[in-house]
């Protein structure tokens, strides 16, 4: 076939000085052009904490939509193209052993008022929940095991408030003290039977370490980044990264400065498949020129195209990876209850076990919901028998 | 021997070896009863001596609606794998008793010690809601409900949550909501102590907020956000300006889950005539009480004629349509003879048909008027929701603490 000379005198116009100026541009579009179709899934962020100091709760003094002294506010998260927050309930470590608990509750109870509030949020506690959202998904998580004050039973009762994941420590050591003692390790394993993800952030090594050897389901970061990129105690070396893919599929998700070189050194240790967004709005006290509130989320999407990261690579780190985690965990309440069912010799503690549970029939639902559905089936005979096969 | 430790408020002397705090061994040993300092993974803390008073009184002290969960705690410490819920019988209450009884829906109390208020009250009670939840969920005979439907459509034993005591919201309007959202559906305002907002009807066992009387501001607050959530108010153990006070906010019916008549025994606990009298006009409840105690103030034989007698003059005063039933098992010590646990309630409606009461009276009584309260206070609470703004229920004032006098 000849050449069109007008055919090659356009394609090198494409290739001239102009073409920086509609590559960028054709980037910011096609982040955005992502990000519409994979709505952001983010980990971490401290509004309501700020809530609490600016406005003691209270939340009618405060118009969500237009806020300006934080880093968020409702049209900057849409901008953003946020699609789902999980909203930190955090309360100082200075109330451990005090009253720690009623200030979670508290904080609780600003997220769930926050999000009935405004109908561009909605609540939700479920993997479902957050694919079939149309508006803001938010999710609750609590910042700091001091907030269980050492009791299975607490931690049970925040599930039951929607509370969907619980970073083990914040900045001070719960009642275990290095690592993870014999009550910490129960608290991972209810953790685990609650269908709760475990947030190792804020950890210390020890108790990632500890944590990743019990723990049956995936475990997250909500909020940190490459330890071999920035040596900050906050942040994940690379053998745990590399303990990460061989042992389990995880979410890990990140913070602060130099981020985009913090993503490409994970995805090239352990994939990025493992990767998630955590952004620490309103909880960190400094971030990075061109990312200084919740609507700059495309301006990162933009540079990690521009580095070469693919779209499938891009939608897992906006909200795919995360969701196969949590889909994961609350797989394995249906497999811990199957097991029960079945009489497995090695639980020592069937009914403590199988009972934690709100209604079976909530339970039911998840798991029929979730990717096993034969797990499904066969719960649903163990337990509601009478109950028409759903298929 | 003595140990020097520390609470969550004083550092002073543990008179008791061994003994752990209910704030750090709860999943472990609560009142010091079984295990060795060795099996609990948390530090030694103790309690002050008045909670080691209190355990010993814990018969007197205690009446709730049904406190068979409190009594897990202390023999099981809500261990349920430990025991059989269908045949226990060191409790007034098990399940084939209640079956028994005719039994159609139960609240069980959610009861911590006074002596935890200002300390772990709060943490406490999400354990023994835990219990609450973690029983109901385990026996296929129970079914945890929060609605007055719920309880119409149950054919198995309704299961709901009533908290026994304003001191478990640690002065937390939020803390009140979160407990709302975890199925409770009632709270008597206090048990035998003063909250830093309400006054109990109980002096001298303990000493907190002296100087409160009736209901604070904040405690107006408590009763109109529990209308606006759509939760009963309980105000048995509450002191005569407390139910006056609450009677004049509440624009929903109130109940006294466990209350027997003044004028038949003039004990504390019980409600005059006065006020049964405005108790009808707010269309609320008396859940008649069977505690001893409270129904023959003093006298050696209690029998199911005593009990009778309080239900006869509540009739005669205000109407049968403000009666119910509210046993107190587990809770009180003592019970009328014929009565002695949840199995032995047909007894008492024997009784009132002997005495000629109908059977409309007595299905009122059993269960419709309750049912007619609790579906009454819904409803307030549908009403409240529509009518009101989300500005004005999102306000929230500041923690109780701040507007009391002590």
């Amino acid at each position: 076939m000849k050449r069109n000379p007008a055919k090659l005198l356009w394609l090198l116009l494409l290739f001239s000085d102009t073409v920086p100026f509609s590559c960028e541009k054709s980037m910011r579009e096609r982040a955005i052009e992502l990000m519409q179709d994979a709505r952001l899934i983010d980990g971490h962020n401290d509004l309501v904490l700020q809530l609490r100091i600016l406005y003691q709760n209270r939340l009618s003094r405060v118009n969500l939509r237009e806020l300006n002294q934080t880093h968020t506010n409702l049209a900057k998260l849409q901008a953003g193209y946020v699609g789902a927050q999980f909203w930190s309930v955090y309360v100082l470590c200075s109330a451990q052993n005090k009253d720690a608990v009623r200030l979670t509750l508290e904080q609780i109870d600003a997220v769930k008022r926050m999000c009935n509030s405004y109908e561009e949020l909605e609540l939700v506690v479920t993997a479902q929940g957050i694919s079939d959202s149309r508006r803001i998904a938010c999710l609750i998580g609590v910042e700091g095991g001091h907030s269980i004050d050492s009791s299975l039973a607490t931690l049970r009762m925040y599930y039951d408030l929607g509370v969907r994941y619980m970073t083990l420590t914040h900045s001070c050591n719960t009642p275990c003290v290095t690592g993870l003692t014999a009550f910490g390790q129960e608290v991972v394993k209810e953790m685990n039977r609650l269908g709760m993800l475990i947030d190792l952030s804020h950890t210390s090594y020890s108790t990632v370490k500890a944590a990743l050897n019990i723990s049956k389901a995936p475990v997250i970061f909500s909020h940190s980044s490459a330890f071999a990129v920035c040596n900050h105690s906050r942040n994940v070396p690379d053998d745990i990264l590399q303990q990460l893919v061989s042992d389990k599929v995880l979410g890990f998700v990140f913070w602060r400065k130099e981020f985009v070189d913090h993503f490409d050194h994970i995805k090239k240790i352990a994939g990025s498949e493992l990767i998630g967004i955590g952004g620490d709005y309103d909880g960190a006290k400094s971030f990075p020129e061109g990312l200084e509130d919740v609507s700059k989320y495309p301006s990162l999407i933009e540079e990690l195209l521009r580095r070469g990261w693919n779209e499938t690579e891009l939608k897992g780190v906006l909200r795919e990876n995360f969701l196969r985690v949590f889909r994961e965990v609350e797989n394995l309440i249906c497999q811990n209850t199957y097991l029960i069912g079945s009489n497995s010799s090695h639980l020592t503690n069937q009914w403590d076990l199988i009972i934690f549970f709100p209604s079976k029939l909530e339970m039911l639902k998840l798991c029929l919901e979730g990717a096993s559905s034969l797990q499904g089936r066969r719960l649903m005979s163990l337990f509601a028998p009478h109950v028409e096969n759903q298929d």
